[in-house]
């Protein structure tokens, strides 16, 4: 390789080419503008937008956060403006933007998603969708479609058939099997997987006697959570044929090439943007660097070379 | 606003938990505003995880120049006890001024400002604020609260700015025995002010936000919640907004200083 020559970190999930691996993940990120002073934003991969469902949702009563050891809980309760207000307020900026837009979306009903899906597809602007079946922190919608494998065959199925856009469907590592979801999704037509959303926790104030959080339950991210991420990563690259996108406690190029060398196509950074804004940028100059370093042209020779 | 690791000027004790941090941040710091914060993260270190919010106490000035910040702030969990161990010449990841501070309406010539304990972070700003919008410093008052009196802080400070204190504390060591809202509210009594302004403990806030309404005097408080990003990406710092039922505000955006008036606490 030339020396001059920076290597190819082109992956693709889908029909979605990415310049380099590194997406933000949903809920860490805000509509990206939030970043804009922060961080070279058209330096990354593709920027996923917070959680978005049809009508404007309120969340979750606070506190919403805590931090614990080498993490935090949250239980925000997927707030967000709705589709009308993403739509007007929030995708006009993003429209300016290099990288390519995904939005999570999520409903309380297999409608609503699905709903969701069809009014998104027409949209100038949105480069594909991730459909969030894993989301601990609301009653209705969320993790309840993704707890099993045959609701998630459905509700997969069902948001499918309503759109053309590449589809990711993003997994909740609080089941017993993995795979065995990751298999019906795939089968229901999704173009990508992204696991893991958050570990479902607790932390307990011992002088009132309280849960720190007023949903009394939330859920984990940040670097604990980062093994168990990439043990479900590794399971599952193995039991499917599309992309797996590889999310939980990366905090850093290293982080990141394990989720990449265990197979992932690519990976989401999430709670590090909160500690470090420009954890994206520095995580794609380090993986740069890696393979700089290790003589390695195309980032697609490293993926899924584990060895064992 | 900025992010960028700086580097610690000084690192004082002022009380027995209490520290006044100087920060050497002018790049991008000179127009914040009072009541505005910063996001801190000791650098280099994993535990504490998260940024923690900071008010800004005062901008370091030289002449004309704005050389940094000051950060006054108790030591009450892991991130206060590790910053309180550092040293000038030490390092520090900040990024900010962040949120709305507060608002200084043209034309008030009557203001009353109430702090309760380490609640007179931002308030000292705030007066030099004042002093700035060349606001008669003999038309404000401070009412100062505190559990006792090493919890009173930063009275001099305000002396010397030419405004008169009303200091109070629970236990009588200092000032009167009673809540900085007694003297507080027998002073509006007798004459309102144009605006008060006040950041403490949320029962004192409370208090205040009430004696503002019954005498129908605008106020402006400054809320404390825990947050994890600081610029609105999160929605981990929500209050309830008074109007909006359905909707909630957000501290690092819609605050950290609200209308009275806007926010439920």
């Amino acid at each position: 390789m030339n020396k001059k020559q920076h290597p190819d970190l082109c992956v693709d999930i889908g029909k979605i080419r990415l310049k380099n691996p590194v997406m933000t993940a949903s809920g860490t990120f805000g509509y990206a503008s939030e970043y804009a002073q922060l961080v070279d934003l058209n330096r990354i991969g593709a920027i996923i937008v917070k959680g978005l469902s049809l009508v404007p949702a309120p969340g979750n009563p606070p506190p919403r956060t805590v931090e614990t050891p080498c993490g935090m809980l949250n239980a925000i309760g997927l707030e967000n403006v709705g589709l009308e207000a993403f739509i007007t307020e929030k995708l006009p900026f993003l429209k300016t933007l290099s990288p390519p837009t995904l939005v999570n979306i999520y409903g309380q009903s297999t409608d609503e998603y699905a709903e969701l899906a069809s009014r998104l597809n027409d949209v100038e602007g949105i480069a594909g969708m991730e459909v969030n079946i894993s989301c601990p922190n609301v009653k209705k919608g969320g993790i309840a479609f993704g707890a099993d494998p045959k609701s998630a065959y459905h509700l997969v199925n069902a948001v499918r058939s309503r759109t053309s856009l590449p589809m990711i469907v993003k997994l909740s590592p609080n089941v017993t099997d993995v795979t065995a979801i990751a298999r019906n999704v795939e089968e229901a037509g999704a173009d990508a997987l992204s696991l893991i959303n958050t570990i479902t926790g607790m932390a307990i104030d011992i002088d009132t006697r309280r849960p720190k959080l007023a949903n009394i339950t939330g859920g984990l991210s940040g670097p604990a959570i980062k093994p168990i991420a990439l043990r479900m990563v590794w399971q599952t690259v193995q039991c499917v044929k599309i992309p797996v996108i590889g999310v939980g406690g990366i905090m850093n190029a290293k982080d990141a090439l394990e989720f990449l060398i265990a197979g992932a196509t690519a990976v989401q950074v999430g709670t590090a943007n909160f500690v470090n804004p420009r954890a994206t940028t520095d995580i794609i100059e380090g993986i740069e660097a890696f393979l700089v370093e290790n003589k390695i042209s195309r980032l697609a020779d490293l993926i899924g070379t584990l060895e064992w | 606003m900025f992010q960028d690791k700086v580097q610690v000027l000084w690192n004082r004790k002022i009380g027995p938990l209490y520290y006044k941090i100087g920060l050497g941040c002018g790049r991008g710091i000179a127009d914040a505003d009072p009541g505005q914060f910063i996001m801190l993260r000791l650098s280099g270190r994993i535990v504490p995880f998260l940024r923690r919010p900071f008010s800004i106490h005062r901008l370091i000035r030289n002449e004309d120049r704005t050389e940094g910040i000051e950060v006054l702030y108790r030591v009450v969990g892991e991130c206060t006890q590790k910053l309180a161990l550092l040293r000038p010449g030490d390092f520090v990841d900040v990024m900010g001024p962040l949120g709305k501070g507060f608002r200084i309406p043209d034309g008030v010539r009557r203001v009353f400002i109430a702090a309760g304990g380490i609640g007179v972070a931002p308030l000292l700003f705030l007066a030099f604020s004042l002093r700035k919008k060349q606001i008669d410093p003999s038309g404000c008052r401070i009412f100062l609260g505190g559990k006792t009196k090493t919890d009173l802080l930063c009275g001099e400070d305000f002396r010397s700015l030419g405004m008169a204190i009303h200091p109070t504390t629970d236990d009588g060591s200092s000032g009167e025995m009673c809540f900085v809202t007694h003297p507080l509210e027998a002073a509006v009594r007798k004459e309102p002010p144009e605006i008060i302004y006040a950041c403490g403990p949320p029962g004192m806030l409370k208090c205040v936000v009430g004696i503002a309404e019954k005498f129908k005097v605008p106020c402006q408080i400054s809320i404390e919640s825990r947050m994890a990003c600081g610029i609105g990406a999160c929605l981990g710092c929500a209050v309830k907004g008074k109007e909006l039922t359905e909707k909630y505000l957000h501290v690092c955006m819609d605050g950290p200083v609200f209308d009275a008036a806007a926010v439920e606490l």
